[in-house]
């Protein structure tokens, strides 16, 4: 009985993540989130990022 | 300075492709065989019987029809080429030996296969495979290519004879035109050069589109004219520049820089000399041919070699250039729509100033030069920029 | 009272008996209005599409789960969870693109039912799986990423290559070394998933001094070099002349940046011409001595023709697949999935990704051959798509399909690396490797002469294609070039023509929402046709990914 109960709440609670899972699927929050939370932030973190200027690359004759 | 003898005769020679010398040429009995890119050796083209004609399109102005053919986002020479070729402008070419060397280049060359634009019975267009390296491997290829879609085809369909002696004889005369091309263009390394820039594009391309043997006397007559050519006493230049870059066959275009204070004393571009008209020198054991395709091959400095170290020796080479000719810059222009050069003129850009300390003025040209206001201004600031330069220089020491 | 009156007048008026059924099948195609679910502007969807109840629970368990825990899982498999997530805040390619992978599915798959949703899915996750395998090996291999720079086994045991360089030339070494083409997942994929990070790269060449006129393709690869968002994976790198001038222009700008030892393997120009083939075998042979000279491992015969006869299974059931698609209304892969697929594995290589795949989509198209069952039955026009695509709306065959009936059965590029290998001889399979090589995706119609492009006429009559799609690639000068020609010929031969102008990349040019109105513009005007879904005719989505 206990086990049939330890199930059970198992099964609930995967039904339940299930059920999250599919509201974020159909209401598409995951893109929602990407779109308006991941990516400006991304774009703000590589924006202000420093990159080697190409200038400092010697353009050496021989390369080795 | 004094005129020099011809000049007036070349300028107007350049004014149309079918020009006196051309029609001349014909009249006497030889074939006018096109070419656009310097890939094709011009050398093969003026074997007896026959004569090369670097194809141009002086005087053009917007080429409505070809550009119903290839729009108008690509280069204006092909277009240009191809709009003349639909007026009937080409149409005394008995063949063009073609060269898929650039893209636009290659479509104008397809059009003359498609459409049958040449009014001429005879005429054909033969294309040869040309190698983007300069190893071994694209010698023999290269050789093959000439061989087969050069020498036998003009025998084939003209019975023009290709054997050793009369590429021997091409040779001859081509180095002489060379040599004499060479010594006249040495006068720009003067440090008062008594050449400029325009007259030395016009000697330059007359050589490109006229038959060589009714060239070679008036060569020899502004050699022998500029021997005794004095400079002015009060230069009218401010600065000396190598003009490099894509296809520029454009004589006024190097008026226009030298109008602005600058002498071009090199001319590093498609249509140029340097390289250009360095004598092919047959080696001992080797047949003409080799030595054609190998002289080619090894002197050209096109940026579509893709080499490692034929793309970093090409700046070397600018460099060198700018050097001997006792330049205090270089112009780099491109052709709009040129991607050669595109991405050659934006290293050159920023290398040169960085690594020789050379000043760059790089600009975007069209084929008709029509925007010649602003190009005025950048060629004047760039004047400028440089006796700024030489002020500064001076007041350091 | 009369609100009330009016909602029972409207819940009298349903036909629950349809709404049952559209409920369980989902709407059919010519009710469905895909249009009104998408938020403005983004792309995003108010909600995702409805497709009944077996459609949308294979979509949520077999497509979004499933392709959500596979990014997950891959990304343990083909490597370590720190160095992507080294990666991930590095490179902006990476860090803005990679999460946003669903969304590229839903564009792609929109209104696909039954075996057409899941063969073209299959080909989706094949792509993201192989996206994953090269960018893990990058980031594992990259002395960016690394505290002290250093260059680990992994860095001296990769072969950096142009995208354009295709895979079967390192097959000698696939056991013992990996090839990683340089920009296919910096450059080629992000577009399609998310094209907002390509402009960067663009914009960056351009803020250098190229002008904005070559090919945007090259501008973007060179950018990346200007933005130094190319992970640094190998000691060596070996360069293409595919395409086009631009490619080899392009090559003048990564040869300074990456600043190592570098090998150009050119193809000819003019490859009809048998005299070429001989000097195009040598380069290939060269290019394999390089390899063993920089890399300290020698060429193994016997790894060729493992990976190459591997390769062939792939080449003869993309064979049997276009015999389906010719000949029959029951090809079950869409014009998006079919064009990317092909050319990823063609110009990728033999992958065991792409075998497994094929197995699963060969069982799905014969039972539609079997079964009979037409995969897209609101098809009015059988298009052919030709020339270059626009990567930042490859999934225009899907609005096309949903909007107006148009399907897209083939594309150019997927006709092309056409050729089995051969493996008896060493000289045979140098032979039909540079043969190979010169029929590459994007060069082989558009270099070597116009009969080339032309062969349009010869794969319309094939596929039964009743409409030509052309891009128009506004900076390929190679098709602009012939653009009068093609006019010329559509006219002559009375085709239904639609040109599509695009620049490659760079959505900026010639946006999504100017292609659709092109194609609308043609439809109603030339063929007086009703749209399937009139929802999709006009749609704002100019700043979706």
């Amino acid at each position: 009985m206990k086990v049939l109960k330890v199930i059970g709440k198992i099964a609930a609670i995967l039904s339940a993540v299930y059920a999250v899972l599919f509201a974020v699927f159909y209401f598409d929050l995951d893109g929602k989130f990407f779109y308006y939370v991941f990516e400006p932030m991304m774009v703000k973190h590589f924006d202000q990022m420093k990159h080697r200027d190409i200038m400092d690359t010697p353009y050496a004759q021989d390369v080795k | 300075m004094r005129d020099l003898k011809h000049l007036i005769e070349f300028e107007n020679l350049l004014l149309e492709a079918n020009n006196e010398l051309v029609r001349q040429g014909k009249a006497d009995g030889n074939l006018a065989l096109g070419y656009t890119c310097s890939f094709m050796p011009e050398v093969l083209l003026d074997l007896p019987g026959c004569f090369s004609v670097r194809l141009r399109a002086p005087r053009s102005s917007t080429p409505d029809m070809a550009t119903y053919y290839m729009s108008n986002r690509t280069c204006l020479y092909g277009r240009s080429l191809l709009e003349r070729a639909l007026e009937g402008g080409f149409n005394f070419l008995d063949a063009e030996l073609a060269t898929e060397t650039c893209t636009v280049t290659c479509r104008f060359q397809e059009h003359l296969q498609m459409m049958n634009i040449i009014q001429n019975p005879k005429f054909f267009c033969e294309f040869v495979d040309v190698p983007f390296k300069k190893n071994e491997n694209s010698l023999e290829h290269y050789e093959t290519q000439l061989r087969v879609h050069v020498l036998d085809r003009l025998h084939e369909a003209f019975g023009i004879d290709t054997s050793d002696g009369a590429l021997r004889e091409a040779i001859r005369q081509h180095n002489e035109v060379c040599e004499l091309i060479t010594k006249i263009g040495a006068y720009r390394k003067l440090e008062r050069p008594t050449i400029t820039g325009f007259e030395f594009a016009l000697i330059e391309l007359v050589s490109l589109t006229c038959p060589k043997y009714l060239i070679l006397d008036k060569l020899r007559d502004i050699l022998e004219d500029l021997q005794s050519r004095q400079p002015d006493e009060k230069p009218a230049y401010r600065c000396k520049v190598v003009l490099a870059g894509s296809e520029n066959d454009d004589p006024y275009f190097t008026k226009l820089v030298e109008d602005c204070g600058a002498l071009v004393v090199a001319d590093r571009h498609c249509y140029g000399s340097l390289p250009g008209r360095e004598q092919i020198e047959i080696m001992d054991g080797e047949t003409p041919l080799h030595a054609i395709a190998r002289h080619y091959l090894m002197h050209e400095m096109c940026p579509r070699f893709m080499e490692q170290n034929t793309m970093r020796e090409r700046k070397q080479f600018l460099a060198d250039l700018a050097k001997e000719y006792h330049a205090d810059g270089i112009i780099i222009e491109q052709m709009k729509f040129c991607e050669y050069w595109s991405y050659e003129r934006c290293i050159d850009t920023l290398v040169l100033p960085r690594d020789y300390g050379i000043p760059v003025c790089s600009i975007e040209k069209e084929y008709v030069n029509a925007a010649t206001g602003q190009l005025r201004t950048r060629f004047q600031a760039f004047v400028e920029s440089i006796e700024i330069k030489k002020i500064q220089g001076g007041e350091k020491k | 009272m009369s609100r009330l009156t009016d909602t029972l007048k409207k819940l009298r008026s349903i036909d629950y008996k349809k709404a049952a059924k559209d409920f369980w099948n989902g709407k059919p195609h010519g009710e469905r209005q895909l249009g009104k679910l998408y938020e403005d502007k983004t792309g995003l969807y108010k909600h995702r599409e409805w497709r009944g109840v077996q459609d949308t629970f294979y979509y949520f368990n077999r497509i979004w789960l499933y392709n959500y825990a596979h990014m997950v899982m891959d990304i343990m498999r083909f490597g370590d969870p720190i160095s992507f997530a080294k990666g991930l805040v590095r490179y902006r390619w990476m860090g803005q693109t990679y999460l946003t992978v669903m969304h590229w599915f839903d564009r792609g798959l929109e209104g696909l039912r039954g075996p057409a949703l899941r063969a073209s899915a299959w080909h989706y996750r094949a792509m993201t799986c192989e996206t994953i395998r090269q960018f893990q090996r990058m980031f594992a291999a990259d002395t960016k990423t690394k505290k002290d720079g250093r260059q680990n086994r992994l860095w001296h045991t990769t072969i950096a290559h142009d995208e354009t360089v295709s895979g079967s030339i390192f097959y000698p070494w696939r056991d013992v070394l990996d090839d990683v083409p340089l920009q296919m997942i910096p450059y080629f994929v992000t577009c399609h998933v998310n094209n907002h990070t390509v402009l960067n790269y663009i914009d960056a060449i351009q803020s250098i001094g190229l002008p904005s006129d070559p090919c945007p393709m090259c501008q973007a690869e060179a950018g990346l070099c200007v933005m130094d968002d190319y992970p640094d994976y190998s000691p060596i790198i070996i360069t293409s002349n595919e395409a086009c001038d631009g490619s080899v222009a392009t090559s003048i700008i990564q040869d300074w940046y990456l600043n190592r030892p570098l090998f150009a393997m050119p193809q000819p120009m003019r490859f009809d011409d048998p005299l070429v083939q001989k000097h195009c075998q040598e380069e290939i042979k060269q290019a394999w001595h390089f390899i063993e000279e920089h890399m300290g491992i020698p060429f193994s015969w016997e790894q060729y023709v493992k990976y190459a006869e591997r390769q062939n299974e792939l080449t003869r059931f993309e064979r049997e697949k276009w015999d389906v698609a010719a000949n029959t209304p029951y090809y079950p892969i869409n014009g998006v999935a079919q064009a990317l697929y092909r050319i990823y594995y063609s110009q990728d290589g033999d992958r065991e990704i792409w075998h497994e795949t094929d197995r699963k989509v060969r069982a799905i198209m014969e039972r539609c051959v079997r079964d009979k069952i037409e995969t897209f039955p609101n098809t009015r026009h059988r298009a052919i798509a030709w020339s270059c695509a626009p990567l930042y709306y490859s999934n225009w065959c899907t609005w096309a399909y949903n909007c107006w009936g148009i399907n897209c059965v083939i594309n150019m590029d997927s006709l092309m690396f056409d050729k089995i290998l051969r493996t008896d001889t060493y000289e045979h399979a140098v032979e039909d490797l540079a043969t190979y090589n010169e029929w590459a995706p994007m060069r082989a119609m558009a270099v070597g002469g116009y009969e080339h492009i032309f062969r349009l006429w010869e794969f319309m009559e094939k596929f039964h294609c009743d409409m030509v799609i052309m891009y128009d690639q506004l900076q390929c000068k190679g098709m602009q070039g012939i653009h009068g020609m093609f006019e010329d010929e559509f006219r002559a031969r009375n085709i239904h023509a639609i040109w599509i102008p695009h620049a490659l990349p760079d959505k900026r040019t010639v946006s999504r929402a100017e292609i659709r109105t092109i194609i609308n513009d043609y439809m109603t005007t030339v063929m007086h046709e009703e749209p399937l879904d009139a929802s999709l005719l006009e749609f704002d989505d100019s700043m979706s990914w």
